[in-house]
């Protein structure tokens, strides 16, 4: 079971196993793991188990909430990890879950690099970090707390907004598109958003979809704020926080 | 639907051995395929492992009692729960031999797999092989491979040119059999009429350029005929690993007489040129 550890100036505190439910953490004594600072929120932040994955979450924290020095909103711990809240940081004990790692006991062979190989989470990381050291300063973090969204801001939909959690996203009049498009005479499918490693990229389907009202000849990758327009329906593609 | 499909595998032009495996269930809809890893360590027994998990836990009839292994999300169809259950089983298998086998230690496998039913298509996917559907002359892909490179372009470190000329490439994040537990990608998409949906090892990704893909699935009607011609141009730049090309093509489902009013009517109008020239 995982476990996390308050720990003050190399001290611990209190430890407190994560189970089923959420561990609650923050200034107020009612918490599972109360953090006695001014610097801390009443109810600062929660960890818990998400599809298999250990999850930390800011509670719209007046100083936030830090992952290995990264400031974030909602972010998946691994073991080792520490989160920052104030002078206080909780360390993670997720050693319990983890994976065995891919080689453990096994004969150790240095691989070719032209063969297929698999990293365990602890390796993936440190070379993940390692790339992001060397590039620029890469807050890769922050990236994947933003949430691609549509806003419907004219024509008829069965929403007011999307969020864009499949890697393709039909926009048309079928029952089964993501954006139903509402009215007489429209498309099943009337344009398409296909979620690649780079980016958001609309492509035509029955329709030729503008954006930033130009037409579109080819698939094009969207910015945040850009503009769609396709079958009377206008929208804004922008990234949630 | 109506759905016709194809599938091809081949040595490429360096290897000695095909570590790939695949296999088209026609009476399912149901397309696997998987790349095996591990090299000496029995790479190829891995991917015929999870192919064969697979295909036996979807033919299972559902009254058998079969349990649903793995997560899975309450809005998901029937067969998406299954799939995806078949996929955490046949980690489970490939991790468990290789457990029990000394010799298969490291082996390991990509897997992609798709399965229609109606107008409804389920992808479950792990590893770097790859699920693009052809719609509307778009090439999209339908899965992200759980490679090093793609992680890193997924975070902004690296940019998807960069991550072509990369040595890492071949660094896996995800794969079947390497850890008892895995997660599995997951989801659910419509499918719509002359939808061309294909299944591919890195074999065809690192030699052949997406809009090559695009215009041969368009130029040739024949799924067995595209994905061999898709196989001869990955061989023709050098074929440095196992190829390995499921095509599959929706065609319209007749509707009785409605259909047969509007199609006839159609297909009288492209008798007289009407039809331009599609």
């Amino acid at each position: 079971m995982a476990k996390l550890s308050l720990m003050f100036e190399e001290k611990t505190v209190k430890e407190v196993p994560v189970g089923t439910r959420a561990v609650s953490i923050g200034r107020s004594p009612d918490n599972d793991l109360p953090v006695d600072n001014l610097a801390v929120s009443n109810y600062h932040a929660r960890v818990y188990f998400e599809g298999g994955r250990l999850v930390v979450e800011d509670l719209d924290s007046l100083n936030g909430t830090f992952v290995n020095d990264l400031r974030v909103e909602r972010a998946t711990l691994h073991d080792g990890d520490s989160i920052w809240i104030g002078k206080h940081h909780i360390k993670v004990d997720a050693s319990g879950d983890a994976p065995v790692p891919w080689d453990t006991g096994r004969k150790a062979s240095a691989p070719r690099i032209n063969e297929t190989m698999v990293l365990d989470t602890k390796a993936r990381r440190e070379m993940l970090q390692q790339a992001a050291a060397t590039g620029e300063r890469v807050q890769f973090a922050a990236g994947r707390l933003k949430v691609p969204t549509l806003v419907i801001v004219g024509g008829r939909t069965d929403q007011k907004e999307y969020m864009l959690t499949n890697r393709l996203t039909v926009i048309g009049k079928s029952a089964m598109a993501t954006v139903k498009v509402k009215g007489w005479f429209k498309p099943p499918m009337a344009a398409q958003i296909n979620q690649r490693d780079d980016g958001y990229y609309i492509g035509p389907g029955d329709k030729m979809p503008s954006v930033n009202g130009a037409p579109i000849t080819g698939p094009v990758r969207l910015n945040d704020g850009d503009v769609i327009e396709v079958s009377g329906v206008r929208m804004n593609f922008i990234f949630r926080e | 639907m109506r759905i016709v499909s194809g599938g091809v595998t081949d040595l490429g032009r360096v290897r000695t051995n095909n570590e790939d495996c695949f296999r088209i269930v026609e009476s399912l809809n149901l397309f696997v395929l998987a790349d095996g890893m591990g090299g000496e360590a029995h790479g190829e027994v891995a991917s015929a492992l999870a192919v064969e998990t697979i295909v036996k836990s979807c033919m299972d009839p559902l009254d058998s009692g079969a349990t649903l292994v793995g997560n899975s999300e309450p809005t998901w169809g029937e067969k998406t729960k299954r799939l995806t259950s078949a996929v955490h089983l046949a980690n489970k298998n490939i991790y468990d031999a290789a457990e029990a086998n000394p010799e298969q230690h490291g082996m390991g496998a990509t897997l992609t797999a798709a399965w229609i039913e109606g107008s409804k298509l389920s992808i479950a996917h792990v590893g770097d092989s790859r699920a693009y559907l052809l719609r509307s002359g778009n090439l999209q892909q339908l899965t992200s491979d759980h490679s090093l490179v793609a992680e890193q372009v997924r975070r902004g470190i690296l940019t998807a040119a960069e991550a072509e000329e990369s040595e890492m490439q071949s660094v896996l994040l995800r794969a079947l059999g390497a850890l008892p537990d895995i997660e599995v990608d997951t989801e659910e998409h419509i499918l719509f009429a002359r939808d061309i949906l294909m299944l591919c090892c890195d074999g065809l990704t690192r030699m052949v350029t997406e809009p090559e893909i695009a215009g041969t699935l368009q130029a040739e009607i024949d799924p067995t005929k595209a994905a061999e011609k898709l196989i001869a141009l990955a061989n023709e730049r050098g074929g440095v690993d196992n190829i390995t090309v499921i095509v599959v093509r929706v065609g319209a489902e007749s509707r009785g007489w409605f259909s047969w009013l509007f199609g006839g009517a159609r297909k009288r109008a492209a008798r007289n040129g009407a039809a331009g020239g599609s």
